[in-house]
């Protein structure tokens, strides 16, 4: 630039003022555009967007139904739905949270550690998501938040359903109970149209029992309901005429009679231990009891982990479900399937066998369980007097598989469908069970004579369960194929009856078997005598089992003890009692293990006694059990009263 | 004329204030005030976060505005180059000791406060073409050589902005800079050239994988926004709604839905307009839009009764910064720009934009006070 140049050269003002004046009327154009696009937005389209706000802003919440009752035959609340009055605090609306929480706790008690569970949680969640302060409150106390609700910044009393078991303990083993949603849940493919429901609040699912195995059935089907929402979520208002309301879960009727249960878990309590009793035509189990057991009221609030560690660690074992999950030697409840294997074998019941407390047998004796011996018995006493020796004698002419095929003909070996989880199979031995439990060691697996001797006194590698010990004693009272099952209908739907075909076992057979249960208790010196019922008119037909934990060792004996009293419990022999009644036209079964009882006629014949009496009292099989019409019937009426 | 400016006499404090714009000071000052009002209402009735602060920084704005418009415009000739040099040494800096924020490095800590090079060379580019320009003679500027100082002062920058990366910004800086050579005079010949060569840049960032994949997406989505509309298209369909619900008159102050319900994201500061037009409807933004049209009309009247071709040319450049914005921001909310994460002017919240249009709008300022009493015109 070599000149110097005129800043206010007119061709340059000419120029710019060109170009600013371009820029201005762009610029206005363009503004015009803008203002077109507003009023095409904001005018035009109005509707469209004012739709697409309202759609922003209401969504639909899920109401949680309410869970399927459960109840037992004759319509008496196993499991129910109670009313859990709690209060919420929202902390978006409480100002000074931990204030608003100690003026509620002058209204309601809040433990110190409650308090400060709930200033550790307070920290974790959105200020708008409610956070539980108490609940099951009484009713005088939530009545006094509502009466103070004005002086209460950002509490909501409300009002919500929680499980009741009013049985308690004596039915945790059937339902089981309900417990909050796991990730498990919710990854569950079955759950995958339920996520929202699964996901409100305090939601539960059946943990165990019943409740798991019938969740479906149970859990019935959630209702909605529109509500004003922001971008998170947060509710602002409730919509009320857009509620489709929720469905209740379906009622399951039970076999189980509640009041006999209950008598049952009486009979049982303080022992370890066990009772089945099983209508012998139906099938219906109408007790299904175990001792110890938790109280299932407790677990649905969430176990504590004290509990639960003390659950666990207790020799009593009061989480296992021992009627079905229980195994033990059947001991001489198994003598009635040898009698009828050896006379399956051609046996005769006159067959005599003189026993003088020992039977010889290959290289070694085997005891009777009375040392002096029984003197001669046929079959009929062998069964009466639970002799020993008169079935090692049998076992010597009958195979094992005859006794294994004539086991599982009455029920043991077999898991049956109830719906409760936790079954054991137990086992019934034979040659082929034997090759298949020992597939790795070939040169165990032969089956040897003397292994037959032990079976056949129901010790060894014998094992049932106390379920299928009283399916054992229907089959033999009914002369049926008796199945138990434990759930009646489920909602409008009865389930039929189990048909119980004939079993393959003669009728004079059976006959013998029963004629010598009925001699265990009703005759003068059957080993359970004291087990007659009081009242003369009933005939209880039962028959004794001990069976052996701990084998009493020569060094023990020689130092003088020879009384199981003297073992430690956990080495003490098992109880066991099976039986049917009334003796001429048998209606109910019943199965009683009493774990280290010592003594079948002693522990567990009295308790099946107790048990049996309290069955022949109400006699459920004579009443009419609960149908599911009348059940909606009687709904209708209280929505009607 | 024998010199470029003319050495006016000295004035007293009362007659430099008697002689500040007033008009464009209160129309400045009505769009921050609805700035205030509409940070308000998204703070949910409260002064804080956004409102108290936004009404503060615009006072500092303000007062910065009124300060830089009391300094003589051949004062700010004289510093134009020097302001440039340093805005262009800090960018070329950041790199090295800026600060990452959310995968872009674009400031520099100085301490008690953040200085963003970028914003300061916004201001930077207007005075230094201004005053390139200011030397140049009318045939001159068409000239193939006097065509390179200017294309460089624009690429250094519009490349060291771009690489931070900051595609919104570095398209203002390059906005800007054109605009102002445009203004000066360029040939139509040259204009349409270069804009055939923008497009060619801009197509060959996009095929040769210069661009960033969220700047990507954000240009598809604003070619089709209604292909994902709970991705990269749902914030321009949230604000939509929440323009078009609002209707002629609005939902009313306060009582936006969208507002209400946080159905909007960056609602303090890019999306502001949305809730300003959800809660004042089409009269409302209608009449918004008329205070933007007012000051951009105002700073072409200070440019055109400017006494030097440094100050028309700088009053005017600031002008057209502004111009964009408000072009840019209310396009993208509507749907008619990408989503580039530019702020509405004055409204948005945010301190450091805010502080540089007032400052550019201080330079204009400084060109009407420095004008010939007498305001000779054209």
């Amino acid at each position: 630039m070599s000149a110097r140049v005129n800043s206010n050269d007119p061709e340059k003002i000419e120029v710019i003022s060109r170009r600013a004046a371009i820029f201005g009327g762009g610029f206005g154009l363009l503004l015009a555009g803008i203002a077109v696009r507003l009023g095409q937005l904001q005018i035009v389209d109005h509707q469209k967007y004012m739709r697409l706000a309202q759609e922003n802003q209401f969504n639909t919440r899920i109401i949680a139904p309410l869970r399927g009752e459960i109840v037992d035959r004759f319509g008496k609340t196993l499991a129910s739905n109670r009313q859990n009055f709690r209060v919420l605090l929202i902390p978006d609306e409480a100002g000074d949270f931990e204030e608003a929480l100690v003026r509620l706790r002058k209204v309601v008690p809040v433990s110190d550690d409650k308090h400060a569970k709930i200033l550790r949680e307070i920290r974790r969640t959105q200020g708008y998501a409610p956070v539980e302060v108490v609940n099951n409150l009484e009713w005088n106390d939530f009545s006094k938040v509502n009466y103070e609700l004005p002086h209460l910044p950002g509490a909501h009393p409300e009002v919500s359903e929680t499980r009741d078991y009013p049985l308690g303990n004596a039915t945790a083993f059937v339902i089981g109970y309900v417990g909050a949603v796991t990730d498990r849940d919710l990854a569950a493919p079955e759950n995958d149209d339920q996520q929202v429901l699964l996901r409100q609040p305090g939601f539960k699912v059946g943990r165990d029992g019943l409740e798991r195995t019938y969740e479906k059935e149970l859990r019935g089907v959630a209702g909605t309901m529109d509500v004003k929402v922001n971008a998170h979520g947060r509710v602002i208002e409730e919509i009320e005429d857009s509620v489709t309301p929720p469905v209740q879960g379906a009622t399951l009727g039970l076999t189980i009679d509640a009041d006999l249960q209950l008598a049952a878990m009486k009979a049982l309590e303080g022992e370890s231990a066990s009772a089945v009793v099983i209508d012998v035509e139906t099938g219906d189990i109408l007790v299904l009891a175990s001792t110890p057991a938790f109280d299932p009221n407790i677990f649905t609030k969430g176990i504590p982990s004290d509990l639960w560690k003390e659950l666990n660690e207790s020799p009593y074992k009061p989480l296992l479900n021992k009627p079905l999950g229980g195994i033990y030697p059947p001991g001489s409840t198994f003598k009635m399937v040898s009698a009828i294997a050896a006379m399956r074998s051609g046996i005769p019941p006159s067959f005599r066998v003189r026993c003088n407390g020992k039977f010889w047998y290959g290289n070694r004796f085997f005891h009777c369980w009375r040392k002096e011996g029984h003197g001669t018995v046929d079959m009929r006493n062998a069964i009466k007097h639970s002799c020993d020796t008169f079935f090692y004698s049998c076992a010597t002419q009958v195979d094992v598989d005859v006794i294994a095929d004539t086991a599982r003909k009455l029920g043991l070996g077999e898991t049956y469908e109830l719906g409760v989880p936790g079954q054991h199979s137990g086992v019934v031995p034979d040659r082929a069970w034997k090759k298949k439990f020992y597939a790795g060691t070939p040169e165990n697996q032969i089956w040897f004579p003397g292994e037959t001797l032990s079976v056949a006194i129901g010790q060894g590698s014998v094992s049932a369960t106390p379920l299928q010990l009283a399916v054992m004693a229907a089959r033999i009272a009914s002369g049926r194929a008796v199945r138990p099952r434990i759930v009646r209908f489920r909602g409008d739907l009865e389930l039929p009856t189990p048909t119980a075909p004939r079993i393959d076992i003669a009728e004079e057979h059976l006959t013998l078997v029963r004629e010598g249960m009925n001699a265990v208790v009703n005759e003068p010196g059957g080993t359970a005598v004291r087990s007659a019922f009081d009242n003369k008119e009933w005939k209880l037909a039962g028959k004794t089992g001990t069976s052996q934990v701990y084998r009493i060792t020569a060094e023990e004996r020689a130092r003088g003890l020879t009384k199981p009293e003297d073992l430690p419990w956990a080495r003490r022999d098992h109880a066991l009692f099976v039986c049917f009644a009334p003796y001429e036209s048998p209606r109910y079964a019943c199965a009683v293990v009493v774990e280290h009882g010592i003594g079948g006629a002693r522990i567990a014949g009295p308790k099946a006694k107790e048990i049996m009496t309290a069955v022949m009292t109400k006699d459920p099989a004579r009443l009419k059990p609960l149908s599911p019409g009348a059940l909606a019937r009687t709904a209708d009426a209280s929505v009607g009263g | 004329m024998a010199s470029i400016i003319l050495p006016g006499p000295r004035r007293g404090l009362q007659d430099q204030v008697a002689r500040l714009h007033w008009p464009l000071i209160i129309m400045l000052s009505m769009i921050a005030g609805a700035g205030v009002a509409t940070l308000y209402s998204v703070g949910g009735g409260s002064w804080s976060p956004w409102a108290g602060t936004h009404a503060l920084r615009f006072a500092i704005s303000l007062i910065a505005m009124i300060v830089v418009g009391f300094i003589g415009i051949r004062y700010w000739m004289f510093l134009s180059y020097p302001i440039y040099a340093v805005a262009l040494i800090a960018l070329a800096l950041v790199p090295f000791i800026g600060d990452v924020n959310m995968g872009a490095r674009r400031w520099i800590d100085l301490g008690p406060m953040q200085f963003q090079p970028s914003e300061l060379m916004k201001v930077g580019i207007v005075l230094a073409l201004a005053r390139y320009y200011h030397g140049l003679r009318a045939e001159q500027v068409s000239h193939i050589l006097f065509l390179i100082p200017p294309i460089v002062m624009i690429a250094a920058p519009v490349g060291l902005v771009f690489l931070q990366p900051d595609l919104g910004t570095a398209i203002m800086i390059g906005a800007t800079g054109a605009a102002v050579m445009v203004l000066a005079g360029l040939s139509w010949r040259l204009i349409f050239l270069g804009v055939i060569g923008g497009v060619g840049a801009a197509v060959a960032a996009f095929r040769f994988g210069v661009l960033h994949d969220y700047q990507l997406k954000r240009i598809f989505t604003f070619l089709d926004p209604d292909s994902d509309p709970l991705g990269a298209g749902y914030h321009l369909l949230q604000s939509k709604i929440g323009i078009g619900s609002g209707g002629v008159v609005g939902k009313g102050y306060m009582l936006g839905t969208q507002r209400e319900l946080n159905f909007l994201p960056e609602m303090q500061t890019d999306f502001i307009f949305t809730i300003f037009a959800e809660e004042f409807g089409f009269v409302g933004a209608i009449g918004l839009l008329l205070v933007y049209l007012g000051v951009v009309l105002t700073g072409i009247n200070i440019a055109l009764r400017a006494r030097s071709h440094f100050a028309r040319l700088a009053a005017l450049g600031v002008t057209v910064t502004f111009a964009l914005y408000v072009l840019i921001n209310t396009g993208m909310v509507m749907g008619l720009a990408p989503v580039v994460g530019v702020p509405l002017p004055l409204v948005s919240y945010g301190g450091t934009v805010m502080l540089t249009i007032m400052v550019g709008f201080g330079i204009a300022l400084s060109a009407h006070m420095s004008r010939d009493p007498d305001g000779t015109t054209l």
